[in-house]
């Protein structure tokens, strides 16, 4: 199962440009081709693309989002374990341990490079306890802006 | 995309030709040996020849994750690595913690598997899109802790930042007590196979994935995890430190024994993590002393109290949590000196380098942890091999000459910390030591073999079976001599299996201390199901601090039949266990080992039996316990060798 590339590519790379495995692949201006063995169904091509030219593994065509809109984890310390699923989970290297917590001496997940965030969710889908939701962040906001 | 759990794949690398390649195993292998030191077990078995030099091309060494590992399910980002042990010349392996065992399988594989050997250092380097060998000179010579820096540094530029599993200078020197470290000074200690490592030049596996890891059913377990947690977190206020040498020490004189129940020693892991029982066990018995001559006499509340717990939660700076672990019984500390920052201290390595020393120089225990973790040798072998030249001192064996100057007294901490410092270079008498306890003994000669007290050459732990005998029994029988992690009659009362598994022994809530040294044929089924369980949790990926929860609150079986999507009962999973305990102890003998040779060292027993301390007058029948043990697995039970009927069964027939 992966996601796919149609004919209304144009060959602008940004899907390779976010693919975070290599997946996503092709040259400028020419239609672009996703190998599946790589592919790990992120959605980060989908949501990029500008010309909605990606098809989910359903074959549903993914829809294209402007990046201040996708959705990035939010977590919740009360429920949060600090066992490190979340920051093994994300495929683009953008959460990580935060600071210490002074009391509790526990360092939680910090979603440190808001601008790396694909939005896929991994995170949230894989947190035991569900301790990470997904919402629109305005740090995320500002990075993309910035970006 | 498979969702069951396993990635169906391993990798192979050949170092003396330099070629990787992936191969598939058919999911009856799964079904059979589940992962990790199962799946270990298989291939191990199946390709190294009999006979092979462990420090020669033809053994092979195995990185495996768990079964469960990435699954959702707690407690079980565990890795093991598998070899022929050059310690022992059998089965070997060492388990860790960290965060390098979901990437194993973020790369694709349930496990990467290494044979040959290189003729310059090199480094394995995986990720989605890429498999090879690359020069290590960069990094040959460099520390764990320099070597893991350098390697997230360089080996792949930008994006998710790589894990890695190295060997440190002693594993470069084949030193038999090296170890292979990850996490800044995690260590795959035992057995050791970072001289495996280091005889075949390869210096680290440096891992980049990306895959998913997908189990069958992720609600279920979510669910399972849900309820794990809320056991975990139910922490209620607590004592100081050194009260839990009072403990101890009740423990030592009721002649009763309450059953105990791990979520008490979950809760002491959760505020303090190991050092919990700093004073604790060697107040009771548990923890042998002065090279297992001395007793809770010499080691009493005084000369512990420099090691209690809050000795060392007063350094932390930042809890350290392995993958999936909701507890984090680790920490890092600061320290003053040479090195900023060490991982806390284990209990073990704080007995074998304080209590079994004699040393009260808690800061000179901070400081060695540091020194092995960054060269990569075992904690527990290298304080066996110190104290094992204490006695060799004070028996007029050796002397100052032969020491080159080092006054080895008991205790005195700046002769410990110059001769350890001496072993991880390999200079000096450091050299002679730099081995393990068997080699040194073998060096120094003129009798010295009466201070060795050992477990088929491999150096046991800081638990004493005079105490609990089922410690006794697993250091003499398991295909891992002298290790601790694998069974006791006090873990058999926490993992609470009668619970959920028919046909085991039952606890009853209370009982007579003495009773634990009658019955050999009770103890031996114990230790049997302890041995069954392990290796169920080794195959998993899981940890054994959180077996201790019992298995109502850790539900193993559970989360095994939710992740593959298999039905087996809690039965079935452990008579696969029990196959693939076996076949560990068929590799043994494949290897020319003589099980009944592993049996712990007399002194260990009892034998004589110690005139005072908490052990006082306890010696283990442990030939009875030994005997009953192999017949719990149709073994032997005058050689402890698997017939030829039982190797047929598991389709290893010669």
């Amino acid at each position: 199962m992966a996601y796919q590339i149609t004919d209304n590519c144009t060959g602008c790379t940004l899907c390779a440009h976010f693919c975070p495995t290599g997946a996503a692949r092709g040259v400028k201006k020419a239609r672009h081709a996703i190998a599946a063995q790589l592919c790990i169904e992120c959605g980060a091509c989908g949501r990029i693309c500008p010309h909605n030219a990606v098809q989910d593994p359903f074959g549903r065509m993914a829809k294209s989002e402007k990046k201040k809109d996708w959705k990035k984890p939010v977590f919740d310390l009360g429920l949060c374990m600090a066992c490190g699923i979340c920051v093994d989970a994300c495929p683009a290297g953008c959460l990580e341990p935060g600071p210490p917590d002074p009391k509790r001496k526990t360092a939680y997940p910090l979603l440190s490079d808001p601008g790396a965030c694909l939005g896929c969710g991994f995170c949230a889908r894989e947190c035991p306890v569900e301790a990470v939701s997904l919402e629109i962040r305005a740090d995320a906001e500002a990075a993309a802006g910035a970006a | 995309m498979k969702r069951k759990g396993y990635m169906g794949k391993i990798l192979m690398v050949d170092l003396s030709q330099g070629t990787i390649w992936e191969e598939s195993p058919p999911e009856e292998i799964y079904r059979r040996y589940l992962g990790g030191m199962g799946l270990g077990a298989h291939i191990l078995y199946q390709r190294i020849p009999a006979g092979a030099d462990p420090l020669g091309p033809d053994n092979m060494l195995g990185f495996l994750p768990g079964l469960l590992t990435g699954t959702g399910s707690l407690f079980t980002g565990r890795w093991m690595v598998v070899g022929k042990s050059p310690l022992t010349g059998g089965w070997g392996d060492a388990n860790c913690g960290g965060t390098f065992s979901p990437e194993i399988k973020r790369c694709g594989y349930d496990g990467i598997f290494v044979r040959g050997t290189s003729p310059t250092p090199v480094y394995l380097y995986v990720d989605d899109q890429t498999r090879e060998l690359r020069d290590a000179s960069a990094v040959w010579g460099l520390d764990a802790v320099e070597t893991e820096a350098w390697l997230k540094a360089h080996a792949k530029p930008g994006g998710k930042k790589p894990k890695v599993a190295c060997i440190g200078p002693a594993g470069e020197q084949v030193s038999l007590i090296s170890g292979i470290a990850t996490d800044q000074g995690r260590l795959a200690a035992r057995s050791g196979l970072g001289a495996v490592m280091g005889a075949k030049r390869l210096k680290a596996v440096v891992l980049c994935g990306q895959k998913r890891i997908e189990p069958h059913n992720r609600e279920e377990m979510k669910r399972l995890s849900q309820a794990c947690n809320r056991w975990v977190q139910f922490q209620p206020p607590f004592v100081p430190g050194p009260l839990t040498a009072l403990v101890g020490a009740l423990m030592r004189i009721m002649p009763a024994v309450i059953t105990q129940d791990g979520i008490l020693y979950k809760i002491l892991l959760k505020k303090w993590g190991t050092v919990s029982m700093n004073q604790l066990s060697p107040e009771m018995g548990d923890a042998p002393i002065r090279n297992w001559k001395g007793s809770s006499r010499d080691w009493g509340f005084r000369k512990s109290y420099s090691t209690h717990p809050g000795v060392f939660s007063r350094r932390e700076t930042v809890k350290f949590h392995c993958y999936s672990c909701p507890l984090g019984c680790g920490a890092i500390c600061a320290l003053d000196g040479k090195y900023a920052q060490t991982h806390k201290p284990e209990y073990e390595t704080v007995l074998s380098l304080g209590g079994f020393c004699l040393n009260q120089d808690v800061d000179s225990i901070f400081y060695l942890n540091e020194v092995l973790n960054r060269a990569g040798m075992d904690t527990i072998s290298a304080g066996h091999a110190v104290a094992f030249a204490l006695e060799c001192y004070e028996a007029g064996i050796i002397d100052r000459e032969d020491t080159g100057g080092l006054e080895l007294t008991w205790g005195n901490s700046r002769a410990i910390v110059a001769l350890v410092e001496q072993m991880v270079r390999r200079e000096g008498f450091g050299h002679v030591l730099a081995d393990g306890v068997k080699q040194a003994a073998h060096r120094i000669g003129k009798g010295s073999e009466v201070c060795a007290v050992l477990a088929g050459g491999q150096e046991p732990a800081m638990h004493d079976g005079r105490n609990d005998p089922g410690f006794a029994l697993h250091y003499s029988v398991e295909p891992t001599p002298g290790r601790h992690t694998l069974g006791a009659h006090l873990y058999y009362e926490m993992f609470q299996l009668w619970k959920v598994v028919r046909g085991v022994p039952r606890m009853p809530p209370i009982y007579l201390k003495g009773s634990k040294y009658k019955n050999p044929q009770r103890q031996a089924a114990i230790g049997a199901a302890n041995s069954r369980f392990m290796t169920l949790v080794n195959c998993a990926g899981a940890c054994l601090f959180a077996a201790f929860l019992g298995a109502r609150r850790f539900r193993l079986f559970e989360w095994l039949n939710a992740a593959t999507g298999w039905d087996l009962s809690s039965e079935a999973y452990m008579d696969l266990a029990g196959e693939i305990h076996t076949l560990k102890q068929a590799f043994n003998v494949k290897h020319g080992i003589e099980p009944r040779d592993h049996r712990i060292s007399d002194r260990a027993l009892g034998r004589p039996v110690q005139t005072e301390g908490a052990n006082k007058g306890r010696s283990i029948d442990i030939e009875a316990m030994m005997t009953h043990y192999w017949q719990a697995f149709g073994w032997d039970p005058q050689t402890g060798k698997p017939g030829q009927e039982i190797l047929e069964k598991l389709g290893r027939a010669a």
